[in-house]
């Protein structure tokens, strides 16, 4: 600790505290545009110039670090005209076009010549102009450089959060611009961090341009409703029509850090295709009914079935509260015992997953993980589907060692801040992770005679277990020696291991063989829906009850479909789940729902799966609840209602209790704070769960025992065919959240087609470059679509995203053969 | 005096290595490599040398600076991007005589630790990077460069390194910036190039002319640098006259010279006879002296004194019919040229200043411009991040100390009063 003065008041700070952060706990403020808590100093700006007793130069605070007894000064005659002269500086080269900007109000440069001044502009000489309109930089940045005051913070973020470096300084001096190269469209992330960092209104949303000021909007905090990164973000609206999401430094964990589908994903909430009635099908069309009605209907076919004949599956994008009232409803009135959060995998490899990651073992914070020697990326294209997770990452390995291995066959763009990337083969993390603790028990074997399944390694061979994954052997060893030489080790496991159904009993048995080696292990699971890990606590699992006790076994989403192929499911009830677009063999799924007699979808849209169903409940969106939501750190964070729901949609609490309410009179109330009250007390884990604003509280232990891995059906792998050279694995695209985004129109228009990506040498291959058409054929179906072309990605790999209507990928898939092979022809 | 850094530049093929080894050449390398490093250092400390780029730091004490242990990287840059206006004495050496440049790089790089080292030379200086080129192609060939150079445990390699054109580049972070590819801006101090400089490892930047001083002083040791010149700046320096005197070119004379002998006795006096005006002693970065002080002895001390500056040794003389309002406009106009836009007082102050200044020097002159002038110099300097901005202000309010009638005149008349 460092004891300095601070304008005479004596204060104690850490080593390394910047002067700047020091004024601030003291109690003064120091005006800066260059300095941003997230990104590297670089003094530039010179508005937080101070004196310090004794030098003869002022010092730029935001790079100078407290030293022992000093006297720093900041609100002195030449403090304050420096920064009056800064501004003034400033202010000869600003556009001064407040009235037409799209920042004023909540402009740093407005703001801060408000409070330092100068009151009277005295520059009368000519101003350089760089452009005469605003241009776009992509469809969701447009730029006004005139405004620009040369922070350079948009260029620094795209650097060193974002990883892209799209941003760059032009020319010289006064001429000094940042933009893109020849002022053309980004090639980016559009997440609109650079929008986010500006400090003037340099960088502007396009689709929030002209819209609105700041004081005429509403806002209301909440958590982003993509992946399960759960950024805290304000959406605000005006007129009943939500116009923007923001994330602000100051609150939250991921401070001002938001994804393009945070920050410009908002607008699915305006749709017009917004379910607002219910609706039954008559005659093979849907019309409006009343609620009265519809629940009537509801009552008169869940209440009359039984159980073991109701199947029940809820999207991982619902509230806490929901989920556990959803259980209470399935289990307690419909007494079903067959429940589910998604249908995209096989619940028992959901099972498995959980026991794996610990997911049941309270939370772990992203920023802890980091903390370790070395971090294991494995099982998740984590640019693309945890973007902001993707940026934590990079800022810690920007700012010290730690050695990151990225195992994934795909190329992605934290691969540069990586000291070791596997390009392993699809849905071989079995024998990837084995292959490490078999380097992990050769080289310490007698630590792990405790563990359990680590005979198993005996008899295994090195060579084969690395050619089995695709990998060298040297490239194993690599990995395995970080890990050897680590003293603390983190694995952020992704989704993966569960739609592939592949490597979870290896993952745990790493997990458990580093914990033998006396290593501390963190496992922070990597989900790509904003809930997920809240749809599990809440036990909305067929293999477990709220806060993971045990429970009678029912069937998981495939059992549902199972048992609906073979007419055995006479009722089921979906919520928020498209199960025709994400279970993986699209074919299947429809058939199977084909023969459910009575299917209810509640949704906000009419989805392929509400299509088909004989009543569809209008639900509501993020936006237009309260409740929380628990993210994949186990984190619990509040969302608040903004709007209502459109025409007479009700929320998915509302309905879900009504529905409990229509077949058991019993079925209690459900308000919120009862809920929320009930939660706390029936499950452990989220017993000290006080404050869910801000950074959020995290879930404990369960103290339940969810030991071991269920024994999970082998995901058939299809052997190597000539004819079908490429592996086709799929995911989310960086724009877009299973098909719910694409309901989002920004984002819809950042990525208008769906791509089939393979590796620039396969394309160079197959005589094709980036934008080509080809045609992807599988065993099932085949599709026409452009290619899009990565460097470093493992040959032989296709990937095309699950998102995009026109290429459902899951009709290329077959039930329980989620890994299918693929030809490419060129057109 | 014997010249010592201009020796052999009047030589036919003076750039060769056996005209430079006629003359003695790389003699001082293979004395200096029979001492320790260290004695080395302690002998360029105890020569007096002071750096001659234009900051006058002792360049024993920076070399002493570098962290001795053995493991470490290190480097030795040579910054050769002469940008200073009125600056040309470093292309003399790297054109005429870069074996010297090289000879005293090899003994520093040795003194220091360095086995890489790079000279990050002006990218207009297109013929003297290609003789450099040659010059070390053929050191490589006779052993001075390379593995176990003259049979010794110490190897070297030198890097020629072209710039592209920013002024800034010769402020030696920014010259560090540009070398590893990044934008030429300069980098925050602490941590200073001594300890973490190129790639983040000890470097030790050194002027050309600086780097020149060394084979003469190994060969006749620091007592016969200390007398050349003043106690506290020895040593022989190359004065680049330029401007109205009869006879411009490079001087080499002792530091301490006065710039009357300089201007009057070496330089044939004033061009045409006319009546001298100004002088910038030591390149536009310093603040130009009148008359009365041209008895002003051409060292660091001396010039401090009177507020102005060594610098690169540039001498630039005006004569009466010089106007110091379009003077010290163009060499504004240069400083916001090459602002390289890092920091706001001097991104936005220079501007300011030159549009000023232009209308000023145009006849636009307003009420109050000159007032603003000094005011706008108050806000830039001390405030800037590097010393760019600073020596913009110097510049012009060395103008503005010794001429300011003149800029009022300007204002109140616009029209100039040397000229009109």
């Amino acid at each position: 600790m460092v004891t300095l003065k601070i304008n005479g008041k004596e204060i104690t700070v850490a080593e390394g505290t910047l002067i700047v952060d020091a004024a601030k706990a003291a109690g003064y403020d120091i005006p800066t545009f260059c300095y941003h808590k997230d990104l590297l100093g670089v003094g530039s700006c010179r508005m937080c110039l101070v004196e310090i007793e004794g030098q003869k130069k002022m010092h730029p605070s935001c790079i100078t670090p407290v030293m022992q007894d000093m006297s720093v000064l900041t609100e002195t005659e030449t403090v304050l005209s420096a920064r009056a002269s800064m501004l003034e500086f400033l202010l000869s080269n600003h556009a001064l076009d407040c009235p037409v900007c799209d920042k004023g109000g909540e402009c740093e440069l407005q703001d801060m010549v408000l409070e330092h001044g100068p009151r009277k502009g005295v520059h009368a000489e000519p101003k350089l102009r760089f452009h005469d309109r605003d241009y776009a930089l992509s469809d969701v940045i447009i730029k006004n450089s005139n405004r620009c005051v040369q922070c350079v913070r948009c260029v620094r973020v795209c650097e060193e959060i974002v990883g892209r470096g799209v941003l760059g300084s032009i020319g010289r001096g006064a001429h000094q611009e940042e933009t893109s190269f020849l002022r053309t469209y980004l090639d980016c992330d559009s997440d609109g961090m650079c929008i986010a960092v500006c400090p003037v209104g340099c960088y502007m949303r396009r689709p929030f341009r002209y819209r609105a000021r700041p004081w005429d909007l509403r806002g209301s905090k909440t958590v982003c409703p993509y992946c399960a990164t759960g950024c805290r973000m304000t959406i605000q609206e005006r007129d009943g029509e939500v116009v923007r999401s923001v994330a602000n430094q100051e609150d939250g964990f991921n401070g001002i850090m938001l994804c393009a589908r945070g920050r410009f994903g908002y607008d699915f909430i305006n749709s017009a295709e917004r379910l607002k009635r219910p609706l039954m099908k008559k005659d093979g069309t849907f019309e409006e009914v009343s609620w009265d009605r519809a629940l009537s209907v509801v009552k008169e076919k869940f209440g009359s079935t039984e159980g073991s004949k109701i199947g029940a599956v809820a999207s991982a994008r619902l509230t806490n509260e929901e989920f556990y009232l959803f259980e209470r409803l399935v289990r307690g009135v419909f007494k079903s015992a067959n429940i589910d959060s998604t249908s995209r995998w096989d619940p028992a490899g959901a099972g498995a997953f959980i026991s794996a990651t610990g997911i049941n073992g309270g939370g772990t914070p992203v920023t802890e993980c980091l903390e370790s020697d070395t971090v294991l990326i494995v099982g998740s294209q984590v640019s693309d589907e945890n973007p902001v997770t993707d940026y934590f990452v990079r800022r810690t390995a920007r700012d010290k060692a730690i050695n990151l291995i990225i195992a994934s066959p795909r190329a992605m763009k934290l691969d540069s801040s990586a000291a070791l990337t596997l390009r392993h083969a699809p849905a071989r993390n079995e024998p990837l992770l084995n292959a490490l603790c078999f380097e992990l028990y050769k080289a310490e074997g007698k630590k792990l005679s405790g563990v359990k399944g680590v005979e198993a390694l005996k008899g295994l061979d090195a060579a084969k277990l690395a050619s089995s994954a695709g990998l060298d052997e040297d490239e194993v060893k690599a990995a395995a020696e970080k890990l050897k030489g680590s003293g603390t080790v983190a694995i952020m496991a992704g989704t993966d291991f569960i739609r592939y159904n592949d490597g979870l009993d290896a993952l745990a048995l790493l997990v458990e063989v580093l914990k033998s080696l006396g290593k501390e292990v963190k496992v922070l699971p990597l989900l790509d829906r904003c809930n997920q890990r809240g749809a599990w606590d809440m036990g909305v699992h067929p293999g477990f009850g709220p806060g993971y006790t045990a429970t009678e076994g029912g069937l998981g989403s495939y059992g549902m479909l199972d048992a609906a192929a073979e007419g055995r499911m006479d009722a089921m009830y979906v919520v928020g789940e498209d199960i025709v677009s994400l279970f993986p063999d699209e074919g299947f799924a429809r058939q199977a729902l084909e023969k459910v007699k009575f299917l209810v979808v509640q949704d906000i849209f009419l989805s392929e799966t509400a299509k088909m169903a004989d009543l569809v409940l209008p639900g509501a969106s993020f936006a237009e609840k309260d409740g929380t939501f628990t993210n994949q750190e186990g984190r619990v964070q509040a969302i608040s209602k903004l709007l209502p729901p459109p025409g007479s949609a009700r929320t998915d609490l509302d309905v879900i209790g009504a529905i409990g309410a229509s077949i058991d009179a019993g079925f209690a109330a459900s308000d919120l704070a009862s809920l929320t009250g009930e939660i706390r007390k029936e499950i452990n884990m989220y017993s000290e769960v006080e404050s869910v604003w801000g950074e959020g509280t995290f879930v404990k232990a369960s103290g339940s025992g969810l030991t071991g891995s269920k024994k999970t059906a082998k995901a058939k792998k299809e052997k190597k065919d000539k004819d079908y050279p490429f592996e086709l694995v799929t995911g989310n695209h960086l724009f877009h959240s299973g098909r719910f985004s694409r309901r989002a129109d920004i984002l819809k228009g950042l990525s208008k087609e769906a791509t089939v990506e393979i590796s620039s040498e396969d394309a160079e291959k197959l005589g094709v470059k980036e934008g080509d058409r080809v045609k992807v054929k599988g065993m099932h179906y085949e599709a026409e679509l452009p290619v899009k072309t990565k460097r470093g990605t493992r040959s032989g790999v296709a990937f095309i995203a699950e998102n995009y209507e026109q290429v459902p990928v899951n009709r290329f898939l077959r039930r329980g053969e989620p890994l299918q092979r693929v030809s490419i022809t060129p057109l | 005096m014997a010249e010592i850094l201009l020796q052999n530049v009047e030589k036919p093929d003076s750039h060769t290595l056996d005209t430079y080894l006629a003359g003695g050449g790389y003699k001082s390398l293979e004395k200096a490599l029979t001492i320790k490093p260290e004695t080395l250092i302690q002998n360029v400390k105890d020569s007096g040398l002071k750096g001659r780029g234009g900051a006058g730091f002792p360049a024993g004490l920076k070399w002493s600076f570098i962290p001795k242990d053995p493991g470490l990287q290190k480097y030795l840059c040579c910054n050769a991007d002469e940008g200073e206006p009125g600056t040309y004495k470093d292309r003399g050496i790297i054109e005429k005589d870069p074996h010297l440049l090289i000879e005293g790089m090899i003994i520093t790089s040795y003194a220091i630790g360095a086995d890489k080292a790079y000279i990050y030379i002006r990218g207009e200086f297109e013929f003297g990077r290609r003789r450099l080129e040659e010059a070390i192609k053929e050191a490589y060939k006779k052993g001075y460069l390379g593995k176990n150079i003259m049979g010794k445990d110490f190897s070297l390699d030198i890097h020629v390194h072209a710039g592209a054109g920013a002024y800034i580049c010769g402020e030696e972070t920014a010259l560090l910036e540009s070398l590893e590819g990044y934008r030429g801006q300069p980098r925050k101090k602490p941590p200073f190039p001594a300890l973490a400089g190129l790639y983040g490892k000890p470097t030790v930047i050194n002027n050309v002319e600086t780097l020149s001083c060394i084979p003469a002083i190994v060969a006749k040791g620091p007592e016969w640098f200390t007398g050349i010149g003043p106690e506290k700046s020895p040593g022989p320096k190359i004065f680049c006259v330029s401007g109205h005197v009869k006879n411009p070119g490079l001087y080499e004379l002792p530091l301490g010279t006065t710039l009357r002998e300089i201007i009057y006795t070496h330089c044939g006096g004033i061009r045409d006879d006319k009546k001298f005006k100004a002088v910038i002693p030591g390149g536009v970065s310093a603040p130009m002296l009148p008359e009365a002080d041209l008895d002003t002895p051409m060292d660091f001390e001396s010039l401090a004194a009177k507020g102005s500056m060594l610098g690169s040794g540039a001498v630039v003389v005006m004569d009466e019919t010089a106007c110091i309002v379009k003077a010290a406009y163009i060499i504004m106009r240069f400083f916001s040229h090459e602002s390289c836009g890092k920091c706001t007082p001097c991104r936005c102050g220079t501007p300011w200043l030159t549009r000023i200044l232009k209308r000023l020097e145009q006849g636009e002159g307003r009420d109050g411009d000159v007032k603003e002038l000094e005011r706008l110099c108050t806000n830039i300097f001390g405030r800037t991040f590097c010393p760019l901005g600073d020596g913009a202000v110097m510049s012009l309010r060395g103008a503005l100390k010794h001429f300011r009638d003149e800029f009022v005149y300007h204002e109140q008349h616009k029209e100039c009063m040397a000229t009109s």
